[in-house]
């Protein structure tokens, strides 16, 4: 080990001048991705030729739309100092380790949450943050089109509009649903839990978080540019068809899946390579499987995602025919590629979501994990077999009716690798003496929403019940049992257990509780009510609905209210217990994994001396019954 | 959150960070694997396809018939760049053996068959006789050419880098890095013979 001193203060007239990568933060990235973006765009109008070819598709507009984001992107990620690592390298000028101090955010207060900051915590914190602002502008658009459905005909929002809402709201809590457990607790807890001193390549984690905020201005920018008509799967021909606003979701989702592939790389990297001493695989937290399988399962899936954006951005931009059959081209092309990720993100967002509750689980029963080894059987198994089901949602496109039955086959057998982790929960909490808190209520809500939406999964996997429910709002009540019934309330779990380690406050207990029970009741009568008029046979993504489906779209709305109540009062909870909460003891749950050795605030490199652990993290003894 | 106070630094020995950073390329790479072979999916689902006939679109009144390049051109791409992993290769050696002169060598040679391979393909993308617009063919070819390109250009900046870095001596006491670029290089050539491969089949 070597001592090294504390950086000189830079006050006062003498003070060195500032390096450059003291000078570059979010403002620095926002000014140099506006100026990039309006000189791209400049560049762009002046000198590209005008479109003689005959093509299809390809306008000027969009061309010019792709060439300014491309212009914001890279001035902001520059602006940023995402780029002066790589440079650096090239030149042969590593950095200091001063400057590798600075990145990890030393010595900078609140100004690190704004910079290029490398610490594993404060990205972890700033992923926190912008889960919670992602999911307050989908609970906006929620709010929007629930009110446009309130009454007979709709019509509250203009056509076009209430397409966009639809589309914007799908893609925000999707990406919201993928980062909500492996951004805050996969980047604040999992190095810790490992007992390691930071992610493996802490300069990609920054990165990682840096491209979903430099996502963020051209998924907003669709809707001054015409909006998004297609939902948040972006069918095509329908995405051929569409304004300049599907330039900036096609931008994003691409930034987005960038961003996704980096996280996975760095966060299986961790924790294969990081683990403490004496931390074999069966000492490993379930969480720590959890996440991994989520991140390790996107590797290979949003690559696929990635290009089926990319090629629709070459049909719209310069004209190819990749998904145009005028030009050779196959819309079942796309829906292939969209779905081959498509289906394998649910379980990016439930895996570790799920491992999140397992890992809860032992500390407010005192006992054991329920049979590790079928946890661990659980989360393969649902990896493996979730990249083998995708054209469960081409049944009624057409394409492969052959492959309808070895589809069908496959989607119902995830349905047993996800009851092993069902039964590792119940098996944990049956007959012992649980602690009841706001996780552990979650693990109750969780084990009811999730057993609603995997039922109702496994129609919508058979043939024939698809063709009729396929393409009703039915479909939109199952997934939101699941991601949001499950996942979400999974991640809300989480973040009151985690909260003391990551603020020093504890949640307070009685916005949680009512925010918990707020948003239980609102969720359940919400989505039973799209139920009931998905089974009616209401198509989903049409904004004006006839009187018929009247009753059930009241319901539904109404409990949507409830829940935004619920959220908002979880939101005032986050706030006020951040700031004025209870100060939290360095391990309020008793708990055995190795977040809780260390004291808050977690130093810099987490641990003085690495741990070396002798046994695993649930020897809480036997039930106690 | 962490605490701002006094800092003890913490040094791992370079073969457990080299070990460690050769995995994360790798698990970087398996992403690119996933495109690139998603890529190659593309191709031959169209060319199986062949909606409307149109793969290669023949003559009509407004347009001339689609022609398919000579495959000979993205074979020699793959081989200028198999060459430019064997002169890594042999740099890499090279710093294993502490032979400083053989490094620069060899990492100045795959350097400039980066750049040959580079430039020969943007000749050849420059050559054809179709436009992307002109049916699923000649949007298959631009999207593997251009995949090309793009792995071209980052390994030419690599490249760059990893000559710098020899000339200056950074890699007298540890090769960990040209390691690392050298499972780039595989993976670089490995793409660009997947792609030939493809256009093999017109």
């Amino acid at each position: 080990m070597t001592t090294v001193t504390n950086r000189p203060a830079s006050a006062g007239p003498s003070a060195p001048k500032k390096a450059l990568i003291e000078r570059l933060s979010i403002i620095t990235g926002l000014l140099l991705g506006i100026v990039g973006a309006v000189l791209a765009w400049y560049l762009a109008r002046t000198f590209l030729p005008v479109n003689t070819d005959g093509s299809y598709i390809k306008t000027r507009m969009d061309q010019e739309v792709f060439i300014a984001m491309i212009g914001w992107f890279v001035g902001f990620m520059t602006g940023i100092g995402a780029l002066i690592g790589p440079f650096r390298w090239l030149l042969g000028k590593d950095l200091t380790h001063d400057e590798t101090l600075f990145y990890a955010g030393k010595d900078q207060g609140v100004k690190r949450y704004f910079r290029y900051t490398t610490d594993h915590k404060v990205v972890g914190i700033q992923y926190l943050v912008i889960t919670m602002v992602i999911f307050f502008v989908g609970g906006v658009l929620a709010m929007l089109i629930r009110t446009n459905l309130g009454h007979a005909g709709g019509n509250w929002l203009q056509p076009q509009t209430y397409n966009t809402v639809v589309g914007l709201h799908g893609i925000t809590m999707v990406v919201g649903a993928i980062i909500m457990i492996t951004g805050p607790f996969g980047n604040f807890i999992m190095p810790i839990m490992i007992g390691a001193r930071d992610m493996a390549f802490p300069r990609l984690n920054a990165l990682s978080f840096w491209l979903v905020v430099a996502a963020v201005p051209p998924l907003l920018s669709s809707i001054w540019l015409g909006g998004i008509p297609t939902g948040w799967s972006a069918y095509n021909p329908l995405e051929n068809q569409a304004p300049p606003g599907m330039d900036g979701f096609i931008m994003a989702i691409c930034i987005f899946a960038i961003s996704t592939m980096v996280a996975g790389a760095n966060i299986t990297a961790t924790a294969v390579k990081m683990r403490a001493k004496g931390m074999t695989w069966n000492r490993t937290p379930i969480f720590i499987y959890g996440v991994v399988a989520s991140v390790a399962l996107a590797l290979p899936v949003f690559p696929v995602f990635f290009l089926s954006q990319v090629l629709s951005g070459l049909d719209r931009a310069t004209g190819s025919t990749f998904f145009d059959v005028r030009g050779g081209g196959s819309p079942w092309l796309y829906e292939n590629l969209f779905w081959i990720m498509g289906h394998p993100e649910v379980y990016v967002i439930l895996i570790p979501a799920l491992a999140a509750l397992m890992e809860m689980a032992p500390v407010f029963t005192r006992r054991p994990l329920f049979s590790f080894n079928l946890a661990i059987m659980g989360i393969a198994g649902i990896s493996g077999l979730s990249v083998l089901v995708w054209a469960h949602h081409l049944y009624v496109s057409g394409w492969a009716p052959l492959l309808n039955g070895p589809f069908m086959l496959t989607t119902e057998l995830i349905s047993i690798p996800t009851g092993m982790l069902f039964l590792v929960l119940i098996g944990t909490l049956w007959r012992g003496r649980v602690w009841i808190t706001l996780p552990t209520a979650a693990i109750y809500a969780v084990l009811f929403n999730f057993t609603i939406g995997g039922i109702t999964g496994i129609y919508l996997s058979d043939v024939s019940a698809d063709a009729a429910l396929h393409g009703s709002i039915f479909v939109t009540a199952h997934f939101h049992y699941t991601l949001m019934g499950a996942g979400l309330t999974s991640a809300i779990g989480a973040l009151v257990y985690w909260f003391p380690k990551m603020t020093g406050r504890m949640f307070d207990k009685k916005l949680g509780w009512t925010a918990f029970w707020i948003t239980q009741v609102g969720f359940n009568i919400a989505f039973m009510g799209m139920f009931m008029v998905g089974l009616a046979g209401q198509p989903r993504r049409v904004g004006a609905i006839s009187a018929f489906y009247d009753k059930g779209n009241s319901i539904t709305t109404m409990g949507a209210y409830i829940i935004m109540t619920g959220m908002l009062v979880l939101l005032h909870g986050v706030v006020v217990s951040w700031v004025w909460g209870t100060k939290a003891t360095q391990n309020p749950w008793f708990a055995k994994s190795l977040e809780w050795s260390v004291a808050y605030p977690v130093p810099l490199e987490n641990f003085d001396v690495l741990p070396v652990v002798t046994e695993d993290a649930y020897g809480y003894g036997k039930a106690q019954s | 959150m962490s605490v701002d106070h006094a800092h003890t630094a913490h040094h791992e020995h370079p073969d457990a960070v080299g070990s460690r950073n050769r995995l994360g390329v790798v698990l970087i790479l398996v992403a690119d694997i996933a495109f690139a072979l998603s890529v190659l999916f593309v191709y031959f689902y169209l060319r199986q396809q062949n909606v409307n006939g149109l793969w290669l679109p023949k003559a009509s009144d407004t347009a001339a018939a689609t022609t398919p390049v000579a495959v000979a051109g993205a074979w020699y791409v793959t081989i200028i760049a198999a060459l430019g992993l064997v002169t890594h290769r042999y740099a890499l050696l090279g710093a294993r053996a502490k032979n400083q002169t053989q490094l620069k060598l060899g990492s100045l040679l795959a350097l400039v068959a980066s750049v040959v391979a580079l430039a020969y393909q943007v000749i050849l993308m420059n050559g054809t006789s179709f436009t992307i617009t002109m049916g699923a063919y000649a949007s298959c070819y631009f999207l593997i050419a251009g995949l090309n390109v793009m792995h071209l250009l980052f390994t030419v900046f690599i490249a760059l880098g990893n000559w710098n870095r020899s000339r200056l001596g950074i890699y007298v006491a540890d090769h960990w890095h040209v390691d690392i670029v050298n499972v780039w290089w595989i993976w670089m050539t490995v793409s660009s013979l997947f792609g030939a491969f493809a256009l093999s089949f017109k």
